[in-house]
């Protein structure tokens, strides 16, 4: 009995030690085996992924960086404009360079949460990197939690919490949440059928601030609502990163993105004119 | 002169919506609400105490910046989703509106009447407006600027 205890122990040990033997000869030679432009293609695709995510350049060139280094390349380079992103890597006498173009699309924080899940993984164990494609492949198609009318009230809603920041009467906040939802719904519209910011700002921000507008009898503070029924379009996270950007030395992608901003928010202002002229004010 | 304590609240249902725009994952949501208060609550208490708004707003997002990093650390979660969430209710949105009217009205105004007025009120507001952005950004960015050796976030 005791024996065969002993017997099935030293068994065991004895696969153990062969499959770390094998694990520790795989991750050498397949390190070695991956072909540079696979690499390139990996990293520039987790990269891109994080640009389009919201991501501030920093952190998008440490994701390329990490995730050509974690499958074997030696040397990374990368370049992150505004709308184009690029790496060179290198491993002893080979070099390939690849650019992607990199639209700026939106926001998206849970996509980035999974990409550093993502990137740990890897560099934890980078003999998979057939999985991590596909993994990558999953992340980039994953749907968003939130679905988009549920969206749209508590932006809504966000709007008539600005005005209560600021100082506004229970009408006030009730009016500005309405205007908002509406400018909102219009504004998904308008992105889904493709049209640039500076027209969906300016349409949206008309949409909202002639609705909120039309309701001002109601209320005391009606000046108040007015100036939060358009909030929902302030660029705040471009504005953000672009200040991150320039105080981080990435200066000509922090002017881009302030551009960015002001580009949006000049759009802003037309719609809010042309709703004023409209209402009289 | 300034508004009840209570309405500091409403930071945390301003920050929420845009964390849905944002897609930021179910579970980080009530910390988003939460640092959106408190971080709302100590720029009102700067003003109280008789600072200005861009040190308060500077105050307020040192301190979402750095326990958003340490908060996003012990879950291995990069940082900024819950610091841009919950500083967007500091977002000068109301200077910019302001800026931008008095700009307006340049457009608006008659071929003899004197634009200097509202030249400086939109002066002054879009100045206020950078500044204020300004602060917010490098209170965000602060754990990874002051400590830029541990190459995360």
């Amino acid at each position: 009995m005791k024996r065969q205890q002993t017997l099935d122990r030293f068994a065991l040990d004895l696969i153990i030690a062969k499959t770390f033997q094998y694990n520790y000869f795989m991750i050498n030679t397949m390190k070695a085996i991956y072909a540079l432009t696979d690499i390139l293609t990996l990293a520039l695709k987790a990269g891109l992924l994080a640009h389009k995510s919201g991501a501030g350049t920093h952190r998008t060139s440490l994701i390329i960086q990490r995730t050509a280094k974690a499958l074997g390349a030696v040397q990374v380079e990368v370049v992150i404009s505004s709308t184009n992103i690029g790496a060179t890597i290198e491993r002893e006498h080979e070099r390939e360079t690849g650019f992607r173009k990199a639209p700026h699309m939106g926001v998206n924080f849970s996509l980035l949460t999974s990409l550093d899940d993502w990137l740990l993984a890897l560099e934890k164990n980078p003999i998979n990197a057939k999985d991590a494609q596909l993994a990558l492949d999953k992340i980039a198609q994953a749907k968003v939690h939130y679905p988009r009318s549920v969206v749209t009230l508590f932006v809504g809603l966000s709007c008539g919490a600005f005005a209560a920041l600021f100082g506004g009467d229970p009408a006030a906040i009730l009016m500005t949440t309405l205007g908002a939802s509406l400018g909102m719904a219009v504004r998904f519209q308008l992105v889904l059928h493709h049209f640039k910011p500076f027209v969906f700002a300016s349409v949206a921000s008309f949409v909202a601030l002639f609705c909120t507008g039309l309701l001002r009898d109601f209320t005391s503070t009606p000046d108040t609502a007015m100036a939060a029924s358009v909030l929902f379009l302030i660029p705040g996270v471009p504005l953000i990163n672009g200040a991150a950007d320039l105080l981080n030395a990435n200066y000509l992608n922090g002017i881009v993105r302030f551009t960015m901003s002001a580009v949006i928010i000049l759009g802003i202002a037309i719609g809010i004119s042309l709703a004023l002229r409209i209402l009289g004010i | 002169m300034y508004t009840p304590w209570l309405i500091e609240l409403w930071a945390a249902p301003a920050a929420l919506g845009f964390a849905l725009l944002f897609n930021v994952p179910p579970k980080a949501l009530w910390m988003c609400g939460i640092l959106a208060v408190s971080g709302h609550a100590v720029r009102k208490l700067v003003l109280i105490m008789d600072g200005d708004m861009v040190f308060g707003t500077l105050l307020a997002a040192l301190l979402i910046g750095i326990v958003a990093e340490l908060w996003a650390d012990r879950h291995n979660q990069p940082g900024v989703i819950y610091a841009i969430s919950a500083a967007i209710p500091m977002i000068p949105g109301k200077s910019m509106y302001q800026s931008v009217q008095a700009l307006l009205g340049i457009a608006t105004m008659s071929a003899e009447a004197d634009g200097t007025a509202l030249l400086v009120a939109a002066g002054v507001h879009g100045v206020k407006a950078i500044m204020i952005v300004l602060a917010l950004a490098f209170g965000i960015a602060a754990p990874l600027l002051l400590l830029p050796k541990r190459g995360r976030s």
